[in-house]
């Protein structure tokens, strides 16, 4: 080979005698040994048995570096979990100490198998890069590689090499020792002290990629604490931003080239309504039959001129309006509609009031009952069966649909829970009621509710 | 004896009933076991079937690669998972090819430690089926959180805008903790087993560049003896962490099952249970794997009957454990007294999923018996279409355990029938491309079997004279001299 003729500027590094059975290379190598030889190396394709005392070498450390590291995982393994799942005082990442499934937050039983991964994860690393520490590999640069007989070193030949480093080193000598302890072949490795610098281009590359190492690290630290307008970087958007539109935004402008391409050409993104939509509280849209005020009374109910709902009890309220004193075109009251209306009274009203509607849902008889212990306000809910109540001078069927509509005193509006034709088919269900005849409570109960609702 | 050794020579061939069949035959030396185990690699023209598989093996990689694709635009929903069994197919795919991973490690590490030599041939190759069994098992998992983009969230890494840490109480996480340990670790011991004979490539490469990557891998070993001996004690401490490791690996997995309360999860024979059928299955894709292996690549000559049946053997010892584990859970669902757990497995078994449970049982309990039979233990053919059986019984048992206690919980109403999407049936085939194609590709470029190892426990690497008979069962001088020194 090439390298091997090239002897102007070579270095003998050993003597490499090659050995055609594992046997030989031991009994070579404790020949060696017994001569006094000290710097000395054997390479064969598998770890041979009885070559460790042959050659002197020593028991490794390497055990006791994995134990240290294990036990240290044991520490790293438990403090990690601590740290994360039970201590939560570091000013900077700290831990989250969050109760889960009631169970502890720092529990020996639940740490163990995690604390065995870490354990066996870091011993294998220590293991693993330890042995190749040790070993002072990688290296690639070998001198021994540039003999092509010891390629054979890694197939089917061993070999013993004496280095020139030793202080019993003759060539000669050795050639002659090498022969008797049957060696099949005897080689110099020699060191070739030529090509021992880096190529220039290996310089140049390493500059470079130095300075793309230094770059972003650099443009970090430049961007701490500079102020930017653009949003952040989002690499992954997740459901961060999504395709629609807010009230109030602009149309947005479809054109690639800076042209006026909107996709509503109104320059909106909101859109008018479909014509026919009635918006809530829309007055021209609404009747009798909605309000149960008299036709000509509705723009000022709505208008707020006369006065409804929950501050209809105020002494300056204004006027009430004209309520309808029937039930309103739409509405006819026949025994379908007053089944219905028992049916809605007693989901929706009889709470309260009570399934006869005498006030004396269950509701109303808890809180009454909180209300006079003192540990609740409640003003009680009135009787269906109250002649004030069940004046149609004063409380026509127009005025008690309004109060199912938007409530009365501190009754709430029931408007959004109860349909207008429901609302119709309760009125004439409590007016079916009120025809019972059941009697109203008796006053001095009525005051005594009343008067614990004043007092709170 | 003749020179040449009858490649079907097995255990019970040779006169001496106390005496095992040789590991390497065909009277090779050291040369012949490098040459043997180098051949296909330096062939100009591997095998055309080679390209065959590969081919089939690809196409299902990209079909792997377009389903992941379109999942991860679509979002989990392309998969049949709903409530009730939002664990579908791919956890049940991740427990089955975790399992499969077992194998390696055991025959690396636990057989290494029990001194068993003929562990040598093999477990090269099934320490590569491991990790490309554990690549395609974390897959699984790693698509099943939805935004796999915050797959670090796994792992405690301090996050500023998170201000979150992982729950180390959940199973969930230990698995995290457990596969990617498994992993790493199983990585690590392939990777130093190899370095010696990644460098016995290097100094038979002819091509420059193909010498340069080979010398970067073989991180410039050169088989000093001192180098020698601290790889054999990292080799030695390596094996004893891997041994408790591949244990604890399928027990934190069934904990993600045993430790909710669900059914027929909620039970303390799962890890052992696991673990025999993990080690039970990774036998039978080994199995399945070496036989047309040792064929394609001619290596029957260290991959030998003996080692077959060897493996074999541990299959119905394994099915057996697996199959008093079935018979077990019915008796401590009866024994418990515990109403839904004594439903749970009436309705594994009778059920709407009894179709399921029966192909488990037939394929992991019943068929492993056709094993007793020296004939079809020895055969190579009829060996396969057994563990391919067992492979599918052992995907069944993960399905059965999955889903029938999943869709039949505490609450009737919720009860629901799993029915896969095509996207689950193509990422489970799309998961064998993936295995195959790295298997083959192993196959073609790195050393198959551990050519070091092999020779290390040929006869003639132990002194006649020393009496170092600690290799004993392999022990015989050449072929002429007879295999039947007894072990010492």
């Amino acid at each position: 080979m090439a390298e091997e003729q090239n002897t102007n500027e070579t270095r003998l590094v050993g003597m490499l005698a090659q050995f055609d059975d594992p046997h030989t290379l031991v009994a070579a190598c404790d020949n060696a040994r017994q001569f006094g030889y000290e710097k000395m190396d054997a390479y064969s394709p598998f770890p041979v048995h009885g070559i460790d005392p042959a050659l002197g070498i020593s028991r490794t450390k390497l055990p006791f570096i994995v134990l240290a590291i294990g036990l240290g995982a044991v520490a790293i393994g438990l403090g990690m979990q601590y740290y994360t799942n039970a201590a939560d005082w570091s000013p900077i990442f700290p831990g989250y100490a969050f109760k889960i499934s009631g169970k502890p937050i720092f529990s020996l039983p639940a740490n163990i198998p995690v604390t065995f991964e870490v354990i066996v994860l870091s011993s294998a690393f220590a293991t693993f890069f330890g042995m190749w520490g040790l070993n002072k590999l990688p290296m690639f640069a070998n001198p021994l590689h540039r003999i092509s007989r010891f390629r054979r070193a890694t197939n089917d030949k061993f070999f013993l090499m004496i280095e020139s480093a030793d202080g019993k080193f003759d060539e000669e000598q050795i050639r002659g020792q090498f022969n008797s302890w049957g060696a099949t072949a005897i080689e110099e490795c020699r060191e070739d002290l030529t090509d021992q610098k880096l190529p220039q281009f290996v310089w140049v590359a390493a500059l470079i990629a130095a300075f793309m190492l230094i770059l972003p690290p650099v443009l970090i630290y430049r961007a701490v604490g500079m102020t930017n307008e653009q949003p952040r970087m989002h690499f992954m958007p997740d459901m961060d931003w999504q395709d629609k539109f807010k009230t109030q935004v602009m149309s947005p402008n479809l054109s690639n080239e800076g042209g006026k391409d909107y996709l509503f050409m109104d320059l909106r993104a909101m859109r008018a309504q479909i014509p026919g939509t009635i918006a809530r509280g829309d007055s021209t849209s609404l009747g009798e039959y909605e309000t149960g005020v008299q036709e000509d009374s509705i723009a000022a109910y709505l208008s707020g001129e006369v006065y409804t709902g929950l501050a209809a009890q105020d002494e300056d309220a204004p006027a009430e309006p004209d309520w309808i004193t029937g039930f309103p075109e739409g509405v006819t009251v026949d025994e379908d509609l007053l089944t219905r209306g028992r049916e809605r009274f007693n989901i929706y009203c009889s709470a309260c009031h009570g399934y006869s509607g005498n006030g004396d849902g269950l509701v109303n008889q808890r809180a009454v009952a909180l209300n006079l212990s003192g540990s609740a306000a409640w003003t009680a809910a009135k009787s269906l069966h109250d002649p004030e109540v069940k004046n149609s001078e004063t409380n026509p069927v127009g005025r008690i649909f309004d109060t199912i509509s938007n409530g009365r005193g501190t009754m709430g509006p029931y408007r959004d829970q109860i349909p207008v034709e429901d609302r119709w088919a309760i009125v004439a269900y409590v007016k079916a009621l009120q025809e019972t005849g059941i009697e109203p409570p008796a006053a001095e109960e009525a005051a005594a509710a009343d008067g614990a609702a004043t007092e709170e | 004896m003749s020179a040449t050794i009858d490649p079907n020579l097995d255990n019970f061939s040779t006169e001496d009933p106390g005496a095992r069949a040789p590991l390497v035959l065909g009277d090779l030396d050291y040369n012949g076991v490098t040459e043997s185990v180098t051949a296909i690699w330096e062939s100009e023209k591997p095998p055309k079937i080679g390209f065959l598989i590969l081919g089939v093996a690809l196409s299902l990689l990209v079909m792997l690669g377009g389903c992941i694709g379109h999942l991860l635009m679509k979002g989990v929903g392309v998969w049949g998972n709903n409530n009730p069994a939002y664990w579908g197919w791919p956890i049940v795919n991740f427990v089955f090819w975790v399992g499969i991973g077992h194998a390696g490690t055991l025959i690396s590490a636990i057989l290494f430690l029990f001194r068993q030599d003929w562990r040598t041939s093999i477990n090269r190759a099934a320490e590569a089926m491991t990790i490309f069994a554990v690549v395609c098992a974390g897959m699984f998992p790693g698509i099943h959180i939805g935004r796999v983009w915050a797959f670090y969230w796994l792992f405690p890494i301090p996050t500023e805008h998170l201000a979150m840490w992982p729950n180390f109480r959940s199973p969930l996480l230990w698995d995290v903790f457990a596969v990617s340990t498994y992993a790493t670790v199983s990585l690590l011991f392939w990777y130093m087993g190899m370095v010696p004979d990644i460098a016995t490539f290097r100094d038979r490469c002819k091509n420059k560049w193909k010498k340069m990557a080979y010398g970067l891998l073989s991180l410039g070993w050169t088989g000093s003896a001192r180098h020698w001996h601290r790889y054999e004690m990292a080799y030695t401490i390596l094996a004893a962490l891997a041994t408790p490791l591949v244990l604890s690996v399928h027990t934190i997995v069934s904990f993600d099952f045993a430790v909710s309360q669900l059914p027929g999860w909620h039970t303390t024979i799962f890890p052992p249970y696991f673990v025999a059928g993990a080690i039970f299955s990774g036998f039978a894709m080994v199995v399945t794997l070496l036989v047309p292996v040792r064929k394609i690549l001619k290596l029957e000559n260290l991959i030998t009957i003996r080692h077959l049946e060897n493996m074999n053997k541990i299959i119905i010892a394994t099915g057996l454990m697996v199959g008093t584990a079935y018979g077990v859970e019915f008796f401590i669902a009866w024994y418990s007294g515990v109403a839904n757990e004594q439903f749970a497995f009436i309705n594994r078994a009778f059920g709407k999923y009894w179709w399921a449970y029966w192909i488990m049982v037939t394929c992991n309990v019943v068929i492993p018996q056709l094993f007793w039979f020296k004939k079809i233990r020895t055969t190579p053919w009829m060996m396969v279409v057994v563990c391919i059986f067992v492979n599918i019984g052992m995907w069944f048992e993960r399905f059965v355990i999955t889903i029938t206690s999943l869709c039949s919980d505490f609450l009737p109403s919720s009860w629901a029938y799993f029915t896969p999407t095509p996207v689950d049936i193509m990422m489970l085939i799309g998961s064998f491309g993936l295995f195959t194609t790295l298997f083959l590709l192993f196959c073609r470029f790195l050393p198959v079997i551990a050519i070091s190892e092999v020779k290390n426990v040929m006869p003639e690497s132990h002194h006649p004279d020393h009496g170092h008979h600690d290799h004993g069962d392999g022990d015989h001088e050449n072929g002429d001299d007879a295999e039947v020194a007894p072990a010492h």
